[in-house]
């Protein structure tokens, strides 16, 4: 193994040339929380295939390439933005555009209705740090990774949104992350807070404007409080180039409700870490997900469950479809202290393969500590059905008609989890023209 | 209508069909009754282009074309219909979906206007009253959770819609009760005319009670032992495919 050593080395200069310039670094206690977050980056390094969690991704790709920060005093290049290419026709929301990682207000609507705070983390880091210094002291206890240490050391940009008590946001919060190829490095670091019996959907969506390779190496942390209800998205389509890291990890309070669906159309390599940890009775997390690959594409979706309080719940669906030569992983992680009586857990993750040389590594991972449990877990990896097919097309319908149909009706239930109907429109037809482009 | 000439047919290199011969005009009802594992649903599903079966020798002739040079959604869509002996569920697709992309995919091969939503709704509610099929199986997934009764109801809503040159009903009959026999063969017999024909695979006799047909014919080891009118069925019942099979080795 060659490069490891180098490649941390190589980041760690990087941050060394940028640090003077990071939003907040004036303040000490953010400056003290980068260095340290860098030291833990340059002890852990980036994951290797021989660490259990990541036995079956090897970030290579990664880490034989330099991938480096854009300049953000730099204007974003004109021919760059294509409204009707990167918007979701039919959709009215709060949205906020990142170029390669960096805030552009300019494409940006940034005022939503009274009781929700929307702000840039540039901002937020300079101008008021203490207001969310207690999330940043919170962290240091978790298991972390190179990825996770390196975004933190950057605390670069991002966005930090906070639904006062009780509102009900009218339409999503939409981030729109945009890479534009170049070897470029985007590190959104996310805040959300959502106060006490709020409610409201928020979107996380990637996407490459450009051919060529790029790092997407982003963290979101989610706070939901007593009755909170978060329905989130993270949907991804960049290009057969980009790479893409990423960590959607909630924290619930009592009766809160968080619900994520994520949706992996595009990318080279993709590994996505969702994670809850239910803290307050009677909270209910719901992940799903979809995934449908081709080429030589691999997405690792790696999700945790923690039931850390009585009477909570969780539900898990993730479905893939994988053409070609692509490779899925499911890892699902479900842990149950042991004064978390009443859990109820649910996890499933089905496969349908395309091809011969497509493959699927799932694995669940449950960790029970408490006694009156319910917990379940399955995986189903198949292909399609020929009597079907068959009973399909004596009804009149075209082979490659039937194999849609079918491909459709098996990842139909995530489908129907999107409650953005102008999301779920596009998402169809993006699905669809991809079944056909690969028949 | 269709001309069958001499059809053998393997699956994983058995024979299962040797030498088959049979001539169905328009309007006529062709029964097909043989003791189980002598290729009835083998005949069915060659001549609806299922493609785990080889023909290796023989012809068909469906209205002046080679049958057997289609796929099996081209013969759907000149007019050759399958009813299922196990219709399949299919979660995820519901039943309205099937039936209008079914219907729309013959129009459009024939040249015809497809379908509306409004004029396509109106047409499925006259056909699935004509089965006595309730609309909330319409919105269900493909025979989802439908009953033995319900999945043979469907497939006859099917064929009522498309409503095809040449239907080949695959034990329709099986697993049925004497009331959804008789929704069934209602619905079958509403579809009858001068110029449609069918092709009904049975085992038992019951079913030819409510569908009169006008030939019977006996399969038995892959050929076709013997042929005559409806009262063959009758005599078939009576004394079982014994009977006719020790007739047939003996002659």
């Amino acid at each position: 193994m060659t490069g490891m050593t180098e490649i941390t080395e190589y980041y760690a200069r990087q941050y060394h040339r940028l640090a003077e310039n990071l939003p907040g670094q004036g303040t000490e206690w953010i400056k003290a929380y980068r260095h340290s977050r860098l030291s833990r980056f340059k002890t852990t390094g980036f994951p290797t295939t021989r660490e259990e969690d990541w036995r079956y991704t090897s970030v290579r790709p990664i880490t034989s390439r330099e991938f480096s920060a854009i300049d953000a005093s730099q204007p974003v290049e004109p021919d760059l933005w294509n409204s009707d290419q990167h918007l979701i026709e039919g959709l009215d929301s709060y949205r906020l555009v990142f170029v390669d990682g960096v805030l552009r207000t300019g494409l940006s609507d940034i005022s939503p209705e009274d009781g929700v705070r929307v702000d840039s983390m540039a901002n937020v880091l300079n101008e008021r740090p203490d207001s969310i210094q207690h999330h940043f002291d919170l962290e240091q206890t978790e298991e972390s990774h190179g990825f996770t240490e390196l975004n933190r050391a950057f605390s670069k940009d991002g966005v930090v949104v906070e639904l006062g008590s009780n509102v009900a946001l009218e339409k999503p919060i939409e981030l729109l992350f945009l890479s534009a190829g170049g070897e470029s490095l985007a590190q959104p670091r996310n805040l959300i807070i959502a106060r006490e019996g709020c409610k409201g959907q928020i979107m996380e969506r990637y996407l490459s404007v450009r051919e060529g390779a790029s790092l997407t190496n982003s963290l979101s942390e989610v706070v939901l409080e007593h009755g909170a209800e978060v329905d989130y998205y993270l949907i991804q389509g960049q290009s057969s180039e980009a790479c893409q890291v990423s960590g959607i990890w909630a924290t619930q309070a009592s009766e809160s409700r968080f619900s994520c669906r994520t949706i992996t159309l595009g990318g080279a390599l993709v590994r996505n870490e969702l994670k809850s940890r239910m803290l307050g009775v009677g909270a209910h997390c719901d992940m799903f997900g979809l995934y449908s690959l081709s080429g030589k594409q691999h997405v690792d979706n790696h999700t945790t469950m923690v039931h850390g309080a009585p009477g909570c719940t969780s539900n898990e669906l993730y479905k893939g479809v994988l053409n070609q030569r692509s490779r899925g992983v499911f890892h699902g992680r479900i842990k149950v202290e042991r004064d978390a009586q009443k859990t109820d857990a649910q996890q499933s993750n089905n496969t349908l393969l395309l091809s011969r040389n497509a493959e699927i590594d799932t694995k669940p991972q449950l960790e029970i500590y408490a006694d009156d449990v319910k917990c379940s877990h399955g995986a189903t990896v198949g292909q399609i059905d020929d009597v079907s097919l068959f009973y399909l097309r004596t009804r009149g319908i075209s082979e490659s008609d039937a194999r849609s149909l079918l491909t459709f009706a098996f990842v139909n239930d995530v489908l129907n989890e999107i409650e953005i109907e102008p999301l779920k429109t596009l998402l169809e037809s993006m699905l669809s023209n991809q079944l056909i482009d690969d028949q | 209508m269709l001309s069958i000439k001499d059809l053998h047919a393997t699956v994983d290199g058995k024979e299962i069909l040797k030498g088959i011969n049979l001539e169905v005009n328009p309007g006529e009802i062709h029964a097909i009754m043989g003791p189980n594992g002598s290729g009835k649903s083998t005949l069915a599903s060659v001549l609806a282009g299922r493609d785990n079966y080889e023909v290796t020798s023989g012809s068909v002739t469906y209205r002046d074309q080679d049958l057997l040079d289609m796929e099996p959604e081209i013969r759907a869509r000149e007019g050759v219909f399958l009813a299922f002996q196990y219709p399949v569920e299919i979660p995820g697709v519901t039943n309205v979906y099937l039936l209008k992309a079914a219907i729309n995919a013959v129009l459009k091969h024939r040249g015809e206007e497809e379908l509306d939503a409004m004029s396509f709704l109106k047409l499925i509610k006259q056909k699935a009253a004509l089965v006595e099929m309730k609309q909330e199986f319409l919105y269900r997934s493909v025979n989802g959770g439908f009953s033995g009764g319900e999945k043979k109801r469907n497939e006859i809503l099917q064929m009522a819609l498309l409503e095809p040159h040449l239907s080949i009903l695959d034990e329709t009959d099986s697993g049925l009760d004497i009331d959804a026999l008789k929704i069934v063969a209602h619905g079958v017999n509403a579809l009858r005319n001068d110029q449609r024909s069918m092709i009904l695979v049975t085992h038992y006799q019951r079913l030819l009670d409510y569908i009169v047909p006008d030939y019977v014919h006996v399969l038995a080891g892959g050929e076709i032992i013997r042929s005559g009118d409806k009262s063959l069925a009758l005599e078939l019942e009576e004394k079982g495919y014994g009977w006719i099979e020790s007739q047939a080795d003996a002659a």
